[in-house]
This record gives C-alpha cells, sequence and structure tokens, in this order.
C-alpha cells in the first residue's frame, strides 16, 4: 500500500518535473524559432564532383590535386520561389526570410562572437514570440532600416554595454560598422541569450556586402504537428534544405527520449517493489482467512468466488494507493512549482520551476499503479481458490 | 428423497490409508442419524463425502436420485448453498461481519440476502440471540457464536443439516441447546440431521446410529 502510493507520487512528481520542463523547452523551440526552417545547402566540394563538367567522356579521371573545397557562399538560390509557394500554402501561418551572419561585435577593448539575424521586424514578430521575452524596447523598434538591433541580456553583460550605447560590427570584410542598441531579450536559453542579436534584414545585408541574400527562411505554421510532414515534402521540391522544429534540435529529442526511458524504468521499478507489496499481503491474508475461505466454500461458493473476493481486496488496496499517491504527487509537485529558480536564466514563466500537470500523468500513474495491483492480487487470489473447503478443515481439526 | 452410498471407500495419502471400507447407508429424509466412532475411525471424512465436501475413491453417492460425481462443479456447489447447511465444530464465523451479516453470507451467494433478512432475524430471536444482530462474533459467547453458525446454515432452508462435532468446543449447557435446536429441527421442520460426535448422551438422541470402527459400518 505503502509502495503503490510512494510509487504513484513518485511517478506524478517526476513526470510533472521531466515534462514541464519538456514543455518549456519544446515551447520555446517552437515559438522562439522557426517551426520549419528553409535554409542554404551547404555543399560541399568532393574529389569528383567536377567529373561530369569537365570531362563528359571520360572514364577514368585521375586529378593531380583533386578539387575541394564548397560552392558559394551559404544563400538560397531563388527565395522568390518559396515566398510564393509559402504564401499560397493554407497550413503556413507566417514566415520570416532571414539572413543570419556570424560577426564580431565590439565594444571598447572587449570583442564577443555573436551569430546576427536579419530580419523584417514585422514578419519575424509573427513567426516567434520574441517579443513576450523583451525585456527593455520594442522588438519592432529595430525597423527596417538605420542599423539599429536588440540583443540577449547575456550578450550585453559579456559585452558590457547598455541599451542606446552603440557597438561595432564587424564582419570579416569591410569595415565595422556601428549599430544601436535599442532593446534586451531573454528567452532563458543560455545558447541563445547569450550570442544572438536581430537587427533589420536590409541592414545586415548592407553589413554583409550581400544585398538582397537571404540565408534561411523561418516558417510558422497554423499547427505545429505538421512540421515534420511539411518539411519532408517541401525538401524534395528544392534544392535548399527544409527542417522542421524537431529535425533541427533532434539532440534535444533525443535527450528526452532517453528521459522517458529513465523515467518510465524508475516507475516501473517502484511499481514491481510495490506490486510485491500486495502480493505478500494478499499472501498473508489467504492464510489467515483459510477458515473463512472453508466456511464460503462449503457454503457453495465457487473458487471464481472466491478470486473476485481475493481480487476486489488487492484492487481497493491499489485503488486507494493510487489515490492517494496521485494526491501526494499532486502537491509535491504543487510545492514545486512555487520554488524560484534563482540563476541567469528562467526555467519557466516567473521564474519559477515549470511543472506539468498534465492530465494524462495522473490517468497513467493510476494505471500503472491499479495494473500492478491486480497483477499481484492474481497469484494470492489463485492459490486461495485453489483450497478445498476440506483440506482446510482437516488442517485445523 | 434420500441420500444413499453404495460401497464406497476413501483412501489417503502415500503409502496409502484406508479411512473408509466399502461403505453402504441409505439416509432417508427426515433421519436423524448420529455417526460415532473413535478419533480416526473415519467418521468426520464420511460426512464430508456425504454432504459433497469430499470424494470416495470408490463408490458412488447419490443425493435426491443424483449421483454426486456426475454433477459438474457448478452443479454442486448451487446444490451445497441451497439444500444443505453445515455445523462445524469451530463456528467459521467472518470476523469483520455482524452476526446478521454473517447469517446472511450463504443468501449473499444467489443474491437474495436483502429478502432473506427477515428470516435471519426470526432465527436470531428463535435462538435466543435477539438484540445481538449488530454485534461482532468476537462480542458474543462461544454458545452464542455457535447458535450464529446454526442460524447461518439454515438460512436457505436445507434439506440437509451436517454438523461436524457441533458441540466439540462447548460446555454441557450450550452443548444442550445446541443439540435441543437440533432435535426440534428435525421434528419440526422435517430437516434431515447427520451429526458426528463422540458424545454418547448425545449420540443416543439420535433416532439412528451409526458405529465406525477402522472405516467399518460396525452397527446401525
Amino acid at each position: 500500500m505503502l509502495g503503490i502510493v510512494l510509487g504513484t507520487a513518485g511517478y506524478v512528481t517526476i513526470s510533472g518535473i521531466m515534462l514541464g520542463f519538456r514543455v518549456f523547452i519544446i515551447d520555446q523551440l517552437i515559438n522562439n524559432d522557426a517551426q520549419v526552417r528553409i535554409s542554404a545547402r551547404e555543399e560541399p566540394i568532393l574529389a569528383d564532383s567536377l567529373n561530369e563538367e569537365f570531362f563528359p567522356e571520360a572514364k577514368h579521371i585521375f586529378w593531380l590535386a583533386p578539387p575541394s573545397g564548397r560552392r558559394d557562399e551559404a544563400k538560397i538560390e531563388y527565395p522568390q520561389g518559396w515566398f510564393d509557394r509559402l504564401d499560397r500554402d493554407v497550413r503556413v501561418l507566417a514566415y520570416s526570410p532571414q539572413l543570419t551572419i556570424q560577426a564580431i561585435m565590439r565594444r571598447a577593448n572587449i570583442s564577443e562572437n555573436v551569430r546576427m539575424i536579419g530580419c523584417d521586424p514585422a514578419k519575424q514578430e509573427r513567426v516567434t514570440e520574441i517579443q513576450k521575452y523583451m525585456l527593455e524596447g520594442k522588438f519592432s523598434d529595430i525597423g527596417q532600416s538605420g542599423n539599429r538591433m536588440i540583443m540577449g541580456l547575456g550578450l550585453m553583460k559579456n559585452l558590457g554595454a547598455r541599451v542606446s550605447e552603440s557597438v561595432l560590427i564587424s564582419v570579416g570584410k569591410g569595415n565595422p560598422i556601428p549599430f544601436k542598441i535599442v532593446g534586451v531579450f531573454q528567452v532563458g536559453m543560455k545558447t541563445i541569450d547569450d550570442s544572438t542579436a536581430f537587427a533589420a534584414l536590409n541592414d545586415v545585408q548592407k553589413a554583409n556586402l550581400t544585398p538582397s541574400q537571404v540565408s534561411d527562411i523561418a516558417v510558422r505554421l497554423i499547427n505545429a504537428e505538421d512540421a515534420k510532414g511539411l518539411a519532408s515534402s517541401w525538401s524534395s521540391l528544392s534544392q535548399d534544405k527544409v527542417q522542421s522544429w524537431d529535425q533541427i534540435n533532434s539532440g534535444t529529442m533525443s535527450v528526452f527520449k532517453t528521459q522517458d526511458i529513465v523515467r518510465n524504468s524508475m516507475t516501473l521499478t517502484i511499481l514491481i517493489v510495490a506490486g510485491f507489496g500486495i502480493y505478500n499481503i494478499l499472501n498473508m491474508m489467504v492464510t489467515q482467512k483459510r477458515r473463512e475461505i472453508a466456511i464460503l466454500r462449503s457454503i457453495g461458493y465457487e473458487p471464481k468466488d472466491i478470486i473476485s473476493l481475493f481480487m476486489t481486496q488487492g484492487v481497493l488496496l491499489g485503488t486507494s494507493g493510487g489515490l492517494l499517491g496521485m494526491i501526494f504527487g499532486h502537491l509535491i509537485c504543487r510545492y514545486l512549482s512555487t520554488i524560484t529558480v534563482d540563476s541567469g536564466r528562467m526555467i519557466g514563466g516567473g521564474g519559477t520551476m515549470m511543472i506539468s500537470f498534465d492530465v494524462m500523468i495522473y490517468v497513467f500513474g493510476f494505471l500503472l499503479a491499479f495494473g500492478s495491483s491486480v497483477f499481484a492480487s492474481l497469484l494470492p487470489a489463485r492459490a486461495a481458490s485453489k483450497l478445498t473447503p476440506i483440506d482446510i478443515i482437516r488442517s485445523e481439526a | 428423497m434420500s441420500i444413499e452410498t453404495h460401497h464406497i471407500s476413501k483412501t489417503f495419502g502415500h503409502p496409502p490409508t484406508t479411512v473408509l471400507r466399502n461403505v453402504s447407508l441409505t439416509i432417508p429424509d427426515n433421519d436423524f442419524v448420529s455417526i460415532t466412532g473413535r478419533s480416526g475411525s473415519g467418521k468426520s471424512t464420511l460426512l464430508y463425502i456425504l454432504s459433497t465436501l469430499d470424494n470416495a475413491t470408490e463408490g458412488k453417492i447419490v443425493i435426491d436420485g443424483e449421483t454426486v460425481s456426475a454433477m459438474t462443479p457448478q452443479e454442486v456447489h448451487r446444490f451445497r448453498n441451497q439444500k444443505m447447511g453445515f455445523v462445524f465444530q469451530f463456528h467459521y464465523l467472518l470476523p469483520e461481519l455482524t452476526a446478521l451479516e454473517n447469517i446472511l453470507i450463504p443468501a449473499r451467494k444467489t443474491k437474495v440476502h436483502e429478502a432473506k433478512r427477515e428470516k435471519a432475524l426470526a432465527l436470531l430471536e428463535k435462538f435466543d440471540l435477539k438484540g445481538k444482530d449488530h454485534r461482532l462474533p468476537s462480542q458474543l459467547s462461544g454458545g452464542e457464536q455457535q447458535r450464529v453458525a446454526i442460524a447461518r446454515s439454515l438460512i436457505m432452508d436445507p434439506q440437509y443439516l451436517f454438523a461436524d462435532e457441533p458441540t466439540g468446543n462447548l460446555d454441557s449447557v450450550n452443548g444442550d441447546t445446541v443439540i435441543k435446536i437440533l432435535k426440534d429441527l428435525n421434528e419440526h421442520e422435517n430437516m434431515t440431521i447427520i451429526i458426528v460426535t463422540h458424545d454418547p448422551d448425545y449420540a443416543a438422541m439420535a433416532k439412528r446410529r451409526i458405529h465406525l470402527v477402522d472405516g467399518e459400518v460396525v452397527d446401525q
């Protein structure tokens, strides 16, 4: 009984923490980045990549110095084609063309390597929920041009900069260009907050000396679950790389799978122990209640009546244990969700732990408790039903 | 209607020991039979075989014209529930249930416990247990417990009542009461009563006496 309670409570708590965190992460993945990202394929040049073009007739080609390198810069060859397609597709909610570049940001003697994302703020705001995470300023402040940008809180701290200051951006070609900081955001993921800045698409293109180049198209769908299917159908249509959010973050997804395995096997272990507990209780009960079994059997109760009697006992134990465990686990979750996580990044909305209160956790936890108790009562109940009244009476006398 | 046994024998265990040898009996309706004998003479075994709780190794038992060995387990269970009452040396009352609930257990099996409630109360009254219907068995004296057990055996209006040393655990006053009840049931309710006892006084009260020696009927 206590085992079942602890097992269920443990399952509910662990699931609450894990799934809460997961909901948070997935929310971040879905809302802070593209649900489907169309990006330029980075195509390396291999030793035999150029054979066809230079020597279409030759059968065997031996290079003295085999060609190597990469084709051009990473850019989407024909963005307009994508725009047309995305405009027509009813499953697409919004899209935002972007140019992402690596740049060095300098303020006085401090320099930081940053990922600069050039975008149209109006479109970007429709694709991601970045506005929600703005600490200062508005996302739309970056405007269409004018060398204004917003950056992550971590990045700004590292630079020692302030809002309304200017920092120099250099991309490795041309002169460094000053950009004015007009806002700060914090999405809660260190990788983004410490190294990302947003600016207007035009400004970034100009800074990179590649006018009108687009490296990515971030797409938001009406239904995030469509992402995988759409991504694979689109990628067959074009040279460009099309990935859905779960493919982009396959590392995180595989961590989730591992978490699931750990969580389930832990719960299973607890419940097996709890099941043995119930098995023991019922076994003892069968031994103690031999006389009662004997009288019931001699009165005309059948083996299946005895089975149902003991099964009811076991199921009652399981049900009450499961319910208690659920309440207990829920209380623990309630308590955990009030704990403030005090660190540089926040986990969840108000800086507190994100705990999932998903109904399915409770349903599943209860079913586990119920199932294990039914399973554990089966053997003792069967053993009880096999006792014949005469055996018992004889052993009593 | 009657209980008949045809040449029944019973052996137990390894190596087999014979407990009953070639017992042939006929117990007509409304009989009052006492089975006597020393301990180990097979009297309890005979009772259990007569009451279908145990099976004979050889021979056949015919109750109310039906051969027990040919009946399905379900039929045997129903038969026991409807036609037989049992009283043991120990009362075997369920300790968690009140006296009234204990009496109604056989009725619960066929879901007639609501209808039998009146009868159960009447039986309690008849057995001098009035007002004790909500007591737990542990709150009753030994004699009261045994009377509750008898009431339980009577709730389904059985044709046959089997009693295995019903007085074995009682003092003589309570024992006399029990035997008086059995005698009364036999005389006024036309019940067939089969009782195992080694008290010669009680055995003498029966209409007929079956004496067993080493598994054989020597006197009936």
